[in-house]
């Protein structure tokens, strides 16, 4: 469709027109076409509000925690834990459980290319603007989210305690222990709550709606993940409660 | 006294020298509110007009301005971190000591630099969430979200490669185990590592080149893709809330 079809109402047969008085200087009294208001001044309150008030809180924050500097490097003593910066604490804690590959390069160029898909899969126009589409998509995304922390965070207790590269280590070769099986059980993690998804709907699902579960995995997987790495990994890079760690490491410690 | 005031206002936002900075008058009215926008560099980022549901807190809760503001406070606080660094092993560590014991408010500085560089991080993924949930990536906003999406990343990177310029422990052993993912891929990783770090491994071509892309080529990258960015939120009208069904599309596709 063409603009110009869009101005006007091709073959209206209409020939009358309802008029009103109305006490104000246009019909949209208090009201702009679509809803609309001036964007000056309240946006620009708004932006400053929030300059204002999230430079406030860094600044009140920096008075009251000291950035962490420990002694001066040296290559030749190892800190224990060696953790990356908290943001790649996700991908170290995955390098835990599968092949380097895996989990290094493959997995997250995965994600990668799905979040720059997601709007060539989902291009439907519909509901955008409105958060998690319908109210079918919130139910969605809450039972996928749910899903998402108790099965990782069950992988990653299972897999720690019953890792299968090391108790399959002289049964299967190793690209089977590291890359093979811990490849399928985070296949058949994320594909699950699709299947899911197609079985619980009568009709078939939106793409929005598989977007919103893939979407929820990866994000929960990598809050997950991520939390884990960071607060629950202490020397050794074993597994303790943050508050119990041995050697008074302290995980807040290395932000 | 009030009048005197009227007058004096009036006085002033009629001069010559005021007319030659602002070209549109006191924004009271319909065609000076639009024409500000329009008209000065700062607001053209704006539309004149918004829709009233993308302006509520909750909507946006604005993830975006505040990680902009994060990278404009962490470009600040970064050029002056810049007159009291060196980036070389020898140096560096104990730069940033003096910094935190002689130099005036040089602690404030780099505590702000470190937590805003944190705050960054955590806005722009969360902008991102938001983003995806309220599906503000569908069409026209397709190639926003992908310049979104290379935007975490260069903001990942920034973090990343400033994480290793006090040379401490935490540092030093932060990038040597960030840095050996890389190594896990199978055909370049050796050589990727390699460039990245200047060498087998950390020392000081890994500070110099860390250096040179944290205070040069990743803040340029941010500053391009951000201004390309905002420039596409107005281009493809706004925030998604602004979008408004097409009631002649709807009449037309029944």
């Amino acid at each position: 469709m063409t603009t110009k079809d869009r101005s006007f109402s091709r073959g209206s047969r209409k020939t009358y027109n309802l008029v009103e008085i109305v006490k104000s200087p246009t019909t949209m009294k208090d009201r702009g076409p679509e809803n609309t208001i001036f964007a000056f001044p309240i946006v620009a309150i708004l932006e400053l509000a929030l300059a204002l008030g999230s430079t406030l809180f860094l600044i009140l924050f920096s008075l009251l925690k000291d950035a962490p500097l420990e002694e001066l490097a040296n290559p030749l003593i190892t800190t224990d834990p060696a953790k990356a910066p908290w943001y790649f604490m996700g991908l170290q804690e995955m390098l835990e459980h599968m092949h380097p590959t895996l989990a290094g390069i493959i997995l997250p160029g995965v994600a990668v290319a799905f979040l720059i898909s997601i709007p060539f899969i989902d291009y439907s126009k519909e509901n955008a603007g409105v958060w998690f589409s319908t109210a079918y998509g919130k139910k969605i995304v809450g039972w996928t989210a749910l899903y998402t922390v108790i099965s990782m965070t069950g992988f990653v207790l299972l897999d720690n305690a019953f890792p299968p590269r090391e108790l399959l280590r002289d049964v299967l070769p190793n690209l089977i222990t590291q890359s093979v099986i811990p490849g399928s059980v985070m296949t058949f993690l994320v594909v699950l709550p699709v299947l899911v998804l197609m079985r619980t709907k009568k009709e078939k699902p939106t793409a929005r709606e598989v977007m919103l579960v893939l979407f929820t995995v990866l994000f929960f997987t990598g809050v997950v993940l991520t939390l884990t790495g960071f607060l629950f990994r202490g020397p050794g890079f074993e597994l303790y409660l943050p508050w119990a760690m041995p050697n008074g490491y302290n995980p807040l410690d290395g932000l | 006294m009030k009048n005197l005031l009227a007058n004096l206002w009036e006085k002033i936002v009629t001069s010559r020298p005021w007319k030659a900075t602002f070209r549109y008058g006191l924004p009271n009215n319909p065609l000076d509110r639009s024409l500000i926008m329009t008209e000065s560099l700062f607001f053209h980022l704006h539309p004149v007009k918004v829709n009233k549901k993308s302006i509520k807190p909750l909507y946006s809760m604005g993830l975006g301005i505040i990680t902009t503001v994060m990278f404009i406070i962490l470009s600040i606080t970064g050029i002056f971190l810049m007159f009291y660094y060196v980036p070389s092993t020898e140096l560096a560590y104990f730069d940033i000591v003096k910094l935190q014991t002689k130099v005036p408010f040089g602690q404030l500085l780099r505590n702000m630099h470190r937590w805003g560089a944190h705050a960054m991080v955590l806005t722009a993924i969360l902008h991102m969430v938001r983003v995806f949930y309220t599906g503000a990536y569908k069409p026209p906003r397709e190639i926003n979200w992908i310049i979104g999406v290379f935007l975490l990343l260069a903001t990942f990177i920034g973090s990343f490669t400033g994480y290793l310029l006090p040379w401490d422990q935490l540092a030093f052993w932060a990038i040597t185990v960030g840095t050996s993912v890389a190594t896990y891929e199978p055909l370049m990783g050796k050589t990727i590592q390699k460039i990245l770090l200047g060498g087998p491994e950390v020392g000081q071509a890994s500070l110099t080149r860390f250096y040179g892309l944290h205070v040069m080529v990743v803040p340029a990258v941010l500053f391009i893709l951000i201004a390309f960015h905002l420039w596409r939120v107005r281009k493809d009208g706004g925030l998604a809330a602004n979008e408004i069904p097409d009631e002649m599309e709807a009449e037309n596709d029944n």
